[in-house]
């Protein structure tokens, strides 16, 4: 396990266990499990606490990485928290090399900045998309249609020119 | 300077390779025949050689993590059909496990038995089209033929128990859709006696085929520990050696009772992950027969009214009925808040589904973990230094399906 003063808070959720711990520390905690035997990163993600009333969160975005130990066959969920326009977290990239595309994901999806990740670009949407389309204040539908006509008089706008 | 025709695009770089000629940077995709759907990769070529390779995806993102967030938990289901379309019932079935989780809810022993009876025909299913369409690519144009012909059979049972050929929505939190129809068992048990006899016929065209195995031996070599770092999962880590199966190490819905092989491989190779797939096809007949002959009775659904609707005759008699009638179809059901991981071996490997609640009727985030995603980040290493036509068998047997990896 990890050290102590990581910790900050820890617990089961429906029978997985988890851990959160400072952002700042989340490389010390993922290369403590790593050398314990955690090596495998199953996937990374984020996810948005804007008006959510369960409980109250330490931030807006929480990171979620799902750790597993694939020789005793143990799962690890740790949890750090973030908060900023736009977020920052160090990225673990060199760590877990699966880390690369989740963390770009995520850049895309929730705009949390990955620092020192060597190619931080949009993975899913296209280049020049503006927003994030998974954060919670990001309205569903609404975008235009590709191909339609609308989006041709969209293309052709003189501002756009 | 760029020359290019259709799906392919050709840059002079400028510098010099290790045979004197010009590196040249190659744009492949998205739309090309053997891209599996929409991948487009920017290779670096020295002569044949490949020098690097970064694959660009995104291009089939429907954004289905958004949509889920704005459906009702039990609406939420038929998005999950949609990400890897070749497996529709394994997605499903990896969601539903996680929302019965967080609900803390069991499914009675029929609907387990049938949801691996779903599991293992779509596996079959997955498999063949992967068959079918690599075979094409690597120049073996009948067995495609032959792979369709039994993927139907699977699609007609699909369209029996569900209603529906391919996006079934078959299994939900609380149990499946419907009991299977006496046809259904019937179809299943003719299934279950002939497709060891149609496996022996693909293996007839292809295990002994020397150009087959001129294409897949040797070809695209993942070491035991690239497969372990680079987190590949289902056939590409069973085919270094590893034998990691979900089914096996986290075992769901009842298959611990099962009795089948792991099918592994040391060869590490395409053609190592060409053995699998049919070995695999073999132990899905397997356990199709077990779960048909101890096939359970009792009901298929929790008796949950909080949950799923009542029976229709109940709705007539009861008040109460009514009333939680019109409360599942108004608001639907809420879920305790907490968050979930689950995760279930589909054809490509670990599909896994991470669930958040905020306790309301409507999940906070679904995040769908899919094996190809992660599979296709391994493409590089695999492919590095073989030649631009072995890239086409070696994206064959990665099994990518690009809804899965764009999501």
């Amino acid at each position: 396990m990890i050290r102590q003063d990581l910790i900050v808070e820890r617990g089961v959720s429906a029978g997985d266990e988890w851990v959160t711990v400072e952002s700042g520390s989340i490389r010390d905690a993922l290369a403590e499990l790593k050398n314990e035997g955690f090596r495998l990163l199953v996937f990374l993600t984020c996810v948005d606490h804007l008006v959510d009333g369960s409980r109250t969160w330490p931030a807006r975005f929480e990171l979620v990485y799902q750790l597993r130990n694939m020789e005793t066959r143990e799962e690890l969920r740790v949890r750090t928290f973030v908060d900023g326009d736009p977020p920052h977290v160090d990225s673990v990239h060199d760590m877990f090399p699966p880390a690369n595309w989740d963390e770009r994901e995520t850049y895309d999806l929730f705009g949390v900045v990955f620092n020192d990740h060597p190619d931080l670009t949009r993975i899913l949407m296209p280049d020049d998309w503006v927003g994030h389309p998974l954060r919670r204040d990001y309205p569903v539908g609404g975008e235009v249609v590709e191909f339609s006509e609308e989006h041709e008089r969209w293309q052709t706008a003189p501002d756009r020119a | 300077m760029a020359t290019s025709t259709e799906g392919m695009s050709i840059t002079r770089t400028g510098e010099t390779g290790a045979f004197g000629g010009e590196l040249l940077t190659v744009n492949f995709g998205p739309h090309h025949p053997s891209t599996h759907g929409v991948l487009r990769l920017i290779v670096d070529l020295d002569g044949e050689q490949i020098r690097s390779i970064k694959p660009v995806i995104g291009y089939l993102h429907t954004g289905i993590e958004k949509q889920a967030e704005a459906l009702r938990w039990q609406q939420a289901v038929v998005v999950t059909d949609r990400h890897d379309y070749l497996s529709p019932p394994i997605n499903n079935l990896a969601y539903a496990l996680a929302v019965e989780k967080l609900m803390g809810v069991e499914v009675p022993p029929r609907a387990q038995a049938l949801r691996v009876i779903m599991s293992e025909l779509t596996r079959i299913s997955s498999h063949l089209v992967w068959l079918g369409t690599s075979g094409i690519e690597l120049g073996a144009m009948s067995i495609l033929m032959y792979c369709f012909r039994e993927r139907d059979t699977v699609l007609a049972m699909n369209e029996e128990i569900s209603g529906f050929r391919m996006h079934t929505s078959y299994i939900r939190p609380g149990g499946v859709m419907a009991d299977a129809t006496p046809r259904f068992l019937e179809m299943l048990d003719r299934f279950t006696r002939e497709m060891p006899l149609h496996i022996d016929e693909y293996e007839e065209l292809l295990t002994m085929n020397p150009i087959w195995r001129a294409r897949t031996i040797g070809i695209g070599r993942l070491s035991p520990e690239d497969a372990r770092v680079l987190g590949a999962s289902g056939p590409m880590i069973r085919g270094s050696g590893i034998p990691w199966d979900l089914r096996k190490t986290r075992p769901y819905s009842g298959y611990e009772s099962y009795d089948f092989e792991v099918a592994t491989s040391d060869a590490c190779d395409c053609y190592g992950r060409y053995l699998i797939r049919i070995k695999e096809m073999r132990e899905a007949v397997k356990i199709l027969r077990q779960a048909l002959d101890r096939l359970p009775d009792g009901p298929v659904n929790v008796d949950d009214r909080k949950m799923l609707p009542p029976p229709r005759e109940e709705l007539e008699t009861s008040m109460e009925a009514v009333i939680h009638h019109f409360k599942l179809f108004t608001e639907g059901y809420s879920v305790p808040p907490g968050d979930v991981y689950v995760a279930v071996e589909s054809g490509r490997g670990e599909n896994g589904c991470y669930v958040v609640s905020d306790g309301t009727h409507k999940p906070r985030r679904v995040k769908f973990r899919s094996a190809s995603f992660v599979n296709l980040q391994a493409l590089e290493r695999m492919a590095l230094n073989h030649m631009i036509a072995d890239m086409v068998a070696i994206i064959g047997t990665a099994d990518t399906v690009l809804g899965d990896v764009d999501r």
